[in-house]
């Protein structure tokens, strides 16, 4: 199954992303901050990354234009997840080269169904 | 002022670790739809940066539990008010007043003439809680982000880089009022401060200060942008002050704060791809040793 690498620092938000992807077979891989997701995503390669946009090291915006400045993460699609009024997440999504978002909270019931769609996408290009 | 039915005391921020009052801000934060959250280290950095005294703030506590926190920073004649908050739960029963409170007789202790804060716009409890403290607007400042992007092509002109005391004697020779995070005290923390100066053929003529962020060794975030046309269209002289950053730094992430919505620079931002993330309402209230509103 997909390795899904969440980087997310709120705890209860993280366990719950977590949860509803490994109840449907996902890999899941974990990270509170910036550094450390950078981290697991050269190392481990995931086949996704979910991504808040706030950090407490570095805001998500930088970490997705590092990531996309990487050779080997470029190409990994990146889900934000968010709270940002739609506007704004869309205006942010858009410009820093993330594949799509998810406003939060998430939605138990469609969580893990929206990420499998972005993977689909990916793989068809 | 509003009572509060919940049992609590205030103990100076001073008291505690950069960690307890990292997780504690974290917290309070935690429901906000810009919720900034930090981590030790952005804390420490944000208490030094901003000159924030931890004996004058203060954590609400109830049996050890801390409720809500506010910081008081602090320079000669003037206080502000930064990073207040209360736990989502404990909300509404009095904390955030009586921690405002304090930090307003803290400022008066030390002979502020005024205090100023910023709350975020349309952050309606905040906003009004601090009316009730007799604060005013003073001006909406905006908050921007541009992503990284293909280099700029920069107009002709003669351009010449300022070292950090060149530009932070630009930035102390502005005539008009900067917020907290864009003063000059402020950006005088910084340590990777360089900037430079541009005279256009037609005369135009002005300056960009910015801070480079470094992770592991790598540049990886522009912050911190100053810029003043001394001569000419401010978004003409801004625009080829921020093509000539973005020639050398195309593919670095920059987020900027605290822009006056009215400065004639924005126009230059726009075009070379800033995109707006929110705007704050700066207030201030004068002290009871500064002279009160007409």
């Amino acid at each position: 199954m997909p390795k899904i690498l969440v980087i997310e620092d709120n705890p209860d938000s993280a366990e719950l992303e977590k949860r509803v992807l490994a109840a449907k077979g996902y890999e899941v891989l974990e990270a509170p901050d910036a550094e450390t997701g950078l981290q697991l995503a050269v190392d481990q390669h995931p086949d996704a990354i979910v991504l808040d946009l706030g950090l407490p090291d570095a805001d998500g915006q930088t970490l997705v234009g590092w990531m996309r400045r990487v050779p080997a993460l470029a190409h990994i699609p990146i889900i934000a997840c968010t709270a940002w009024p739609e506007e704004t997440a869309r205006k942010m999504v858009e410009a820093y080269g993330c594949d799509g978002y998810i406003r939060k909270p998430i939605s138990v019931a469609t969580f893990a169904e929206q990420i499998a769609a972005y993977l689909r996408l990916a793989k068809t290009g | 002022m509003p009572v509060t039915d919940l049992p609590f005391q205030l103990a100076p921020a001073s008291r505690f670790t950069i960690e307890q009052l990292t997780a504690a801000y974290n917290q309070t934060r935690v429901d906000y739809l810009v919720p900034m959250p930090m981590n030790a280290a952005r804390l420490a950095e944000y208490i030094q940066h901003y000159d924030v005294d931890l004996e004058r703030s203060a954590v609400a506590l109830a049996d050890e539990q801390m409720l809500g926190l506010g910081m008081l920073g602090v320079r000669p004649g003037c206080a502000w008010i930064t990073r207040l908050g209360v736990l989502p739960g404990k909300r509404r029963r009095g904390v955030g007043w009586v921690l405002s409170q304090a930090l307003l007789a803290a400022g008066d202790e030390l002979g502020a003439e005024r205090t100023i804060l910023e709350v975020i716009k349309n952050n309606t409890p905040a906003y009004n809680l601090f009316l009730k403290h007799g604060f005013e607007v003073t001006r909406e400042l905006v908050v921007l982000r541009r992503p990284p992007g293909p280099p700029a092509h920069p107009p002709p002109g003669e351009a010449r880089a300022l070292g950090r005391a060149e530009a932070l004697a630009r930035l102390a020779a502005r005539p008009d009022p900067q917020s907290w995070i864009t003063g000059t005290e402020s950006l005088a923390h910084l340590e990777h401060l360089t900037g430079i100066q541009l005279v256009l053929p037609d005369g135009g003529r002005g300056w960009l200060v910015w801070q480079v962020q470094m992770f592991r060794g790598f540049p990886l975030l522009l912050s911190h942008l100053a810029l003043r046309t001394e001569q000419g269209d401010p978004a003409r002289v801004g625009n080829a002050l921020l093509a000539h950053l973005y020639q050398q730094y195309p593919d670095l992430d920059t987020h900027t704060e605290n822009f006056p919505a009215q400065d004639p620079h924005l126009p230059a931002f726009f075009d070379m791809g800033f995109m707006e993330s929110f705007r704050r309402l700066e207030m201030h209230r004068l002290n009871r040793r500064g002279e009160h509103p007409t």
